[in-house]
């Protein structure tokens, strides 16, 4: 009796798990865990809330089907040319539903009180946040593709993302030495990138080391004192132009101490393009590209 | 008091002001409106359209106006009670006990949301009326109830709630951003749900403090000659203290913390149209939901990005006050 009790139940848990397994393939989880039923059809109008998910839109052929975007949507080109809804943390909630969308894709870094107040407007809001490294972004790209009915576009943009991914990694096996790497976010002091972020992630995978790796955060600031104890063999300045770089990698070899670390005096001070690196989006393998080629010149070809 | 002709001119200008606001912030948004849209809007309702009117820019304005009029009367009802000029809503320690709340609400991410309140607003409701309650049994400990010392226990037992608020602060600060929304205030999340719940207790409110308008006319005389002319003194204390603490807690809920309302709008209107208390809870409610649909209209429509109200209420009410106060000497 109490054998077919358990069994009974055994069946029930079974069954409820299959259920669900079947339902799940209708609904799919945002990043707050959050179920987010599958359009019917692909969505027409949609609001991204984030550059790097403005970027994945275009670079999924989406560009003609986005209605509204930040005001810091600056790539591809054509994007800034779009309705702004405002910044990251102050979306106009009433621009959005002026747009009229059918999807919102919102990320972590926006308020959620004012996610949730579009929420209750009734628009379809799906949150994503930026992962640690970039293992977490061909998820990120196929979560796109699945809400916005681009599955196959998505698979094949992870799918080259990952084989250029693959080429360097082939070009870096067996290097002799993983350079140490100071990286600079020029702008307001030695703000750097710590552990936590995907910049860490990807040095390590151009196959460098990033001498701020042990602090746990994503961006932290940094000491100058750190930097000469450190003794980076190289700096790779994040700035918005060139001039820009410039102004920087004046600044920094311009404080005491500095001139004497090792990337100061070899020259090893390179520029990357801030606009690619500071978005979680397919630009990253650029990033990437660059920083293996600036950090292992000779499996790549040539000098830097 | 400039009698009775000078009352009605206030009370005609108020109601004008105020439907004139309400229709000012109909049109005036982020996204361009003309009263011709407006117009054709009601003629044929279209989602997008009832969206930005009725969801967004009405409930706003209506929740704004709801949250004035609680500011203004729990204030005009706290001035009478502690017979101070100087009271406010958030003397007895509600702003204090509902900002500690929504941000431990906020650090915890504490989401569950109740009765068209998020889940900081709601913890910020309960927390601001319990420290109302527990002042307000702290004080009864010492033989029967002083106003003094309702005061005072207030004004410390806010301080420790602050304390604790900033050190949250200080341990999480990637809470700030929402700090900030409960600690200066805003109608950025302004829903029907919000104002469909305060608005009953608002007009309940309302109701009885004008009901008992007398009585808080006797109290100015002192508790004794007020009990000796026949007013429960003691049941009358209680309930304008538990009114007043309602409608702040409720104001901060679903708004977070605006100052200066409470404060500024009864003294307004006692000068413009004298201080028997009857008139004076009415016009109050009036007067402060008006200014607080203004003072909203200014917040979100100076900048690209919203200010928080609560900067607003400042700014334009301190100098309209002073030049109140210096007209009338």
């Amino acid at each position: 009796m109490r054998k077919q009790g358990l069994s009974v139940s055994v069946f029930l848990v079974l069954a409820a798990v299959l259920g669900h397994g079947s339902a799940a393939a209708q609904v799919i989880t945002d990043s707050l865990g959050r179920p987010f039923p599958r359009p019917a059809r692909p969505p027409g109008r949609i609001v991204s809330m984030a550059p790097n998910i403005t970027e994945i839109l275009f670079a999924l052929g989406l560009g003609d089907r986005v209605v509204g975007v930040t005001r810091f949507c600056d790539y591809p080109p054509e994007a800034a040319r779009l309705p702004r809804i405002g910044g990251l943390v102050d979306p106009n909630v009433e621009i959005i539903r002026s747009l009229d969308p059918d999807l919102v894709i919102a990320f972590r870094g926006n308020p959620l009180r004012l996610v949730d107040r579009i929420r209750k407007l009734g628009l379809p809001v799906f949150v994503l946040d930026i992962g640690r490294g970039f293992e977490d972004l061909p998820a990120l790209i196929a979560k796109i593709g699945r809400v916005t009915g681009t599955e196959a576009r998505a698979e094949a943009l992870a799918a080259s993302l990952l084989d250029r991914l693959g080429a360097v990694d082939a070009a870096l096996r067996g290097i002799a030495a993983r350079p140490k790497v100071f990286v600079l976010l020029y702008g307001q002091g030695l703000w750097t990138s710590g552990g936590e972020s995907y910049v860490n992630d990807l040095i390590g995978r151009a196959g460098g080391t990033n001498v701020a790796a042990a602090l746990p955060k994503k961006w932290a600031l940094y000491k100058r004192e750190r930097i000469i104890r450190d003794d980076p063999e190289a700096v790779f300045i994040l700035a918005r132009s060139a001039a820009d770089f410039e102004a920087g990698r004046k600044w920094l070899a311009g404080m005491p101490g500095i001139a004497a670390v090792s990337a100061v005096r070899t020259g090893r001070v390179y520029e990357i393009d801030e606009n690619a690196a500071s978005r979680y989006g397919p630009r990253l393998v650029d990033v990437l590209d660059r920083m293996a080629a600036l950090l292992h010149p000779d499996r790549f070809g040539g000098e830097p | 008091m400039s009698g009775r002709p000078g009352r009605r001119v206030f009370w005609a200008a108020c109601l004008l002001l105020c439907l004139a606001g309400f229709l000012v912030s109909l049109l005036s948004g982020p996204v361009r409106t003309t009263p011709g849209d407006l117009v054709r809007f009601i003629k044929s309702p279209d989602p997008v359209r009832a969206a930005i009117f009725l969801d967004l820019r009405l409930s706003r304005a209506v929740l704004a106006f709801l949250v004035g009029a609680a500011l203004a009367l729990s204030g005009a009802i706290l001035q009478g009670y502690f017979r101070n000029p100087m009271a406010d809503p958030f003397v007895v320690g509600v702003s204090s006990g509902a900002s500690l709340g929504a941000v431990v609400a906020t650090a915890l991410g504490f989401e569950a949301a109740a009765f068209g309140f998020s889940g900081p607003g709601l913890l910020a409701f309960v927390s601001g009326l319990g420290i109302v309650s527990l002042v307000y049994g702290l004080s009864m400990r010492r033989g029967g109830l002083k106003v003094e010392t309702i005061l005072l226990t207030g004004i410390a037992a806010g301080a420790l709630a602050s304390a604790l608020t900033s050190f949250l602060l200080f341990m999480r600060s990637d809470s700030y951003d929402q700090a900030v929304f409960w600690l200066l205030g805003s109608f950025q999340l302004a829903e029907w749900g919000q104002a469909a719940t305060i608005a009953p207790w608002v007009a309940l409110c309302l109701v009885a403090s004008v009901w008992l308008a007398r009585d808080m006319d006797l109290l100015a005389l002192g508790d004794e000659t007020a009990q000796a002319l026949g007013s429960p003194v003691r049941r009358v204390r209680k309930a304008f203290l538990a009114m007043s603490a309602l409608l702040a807690a409720l104001s901060v809920a679903v708004s977070g913390i605006i100052g200066f309302v409470g404060l500024v709008v009864p003294h307004w209107v006692r000068i413009l149209i004298g201080p028997a208390h009857r008139p004076l809870f009415a016009a109050s409610a009036l007067a402060g939901g008006t200014f607080l649909l203004y003072c909203d209209l200014l917040a979100r429509n100076i900048l690209p990005a919203e200010l928080p109200i609560g900067v607003i209420t400042a700014a334009v009410g301190a100098p309209f006050f002073l030049y109140l106060l210096y007209k009338k000497r």
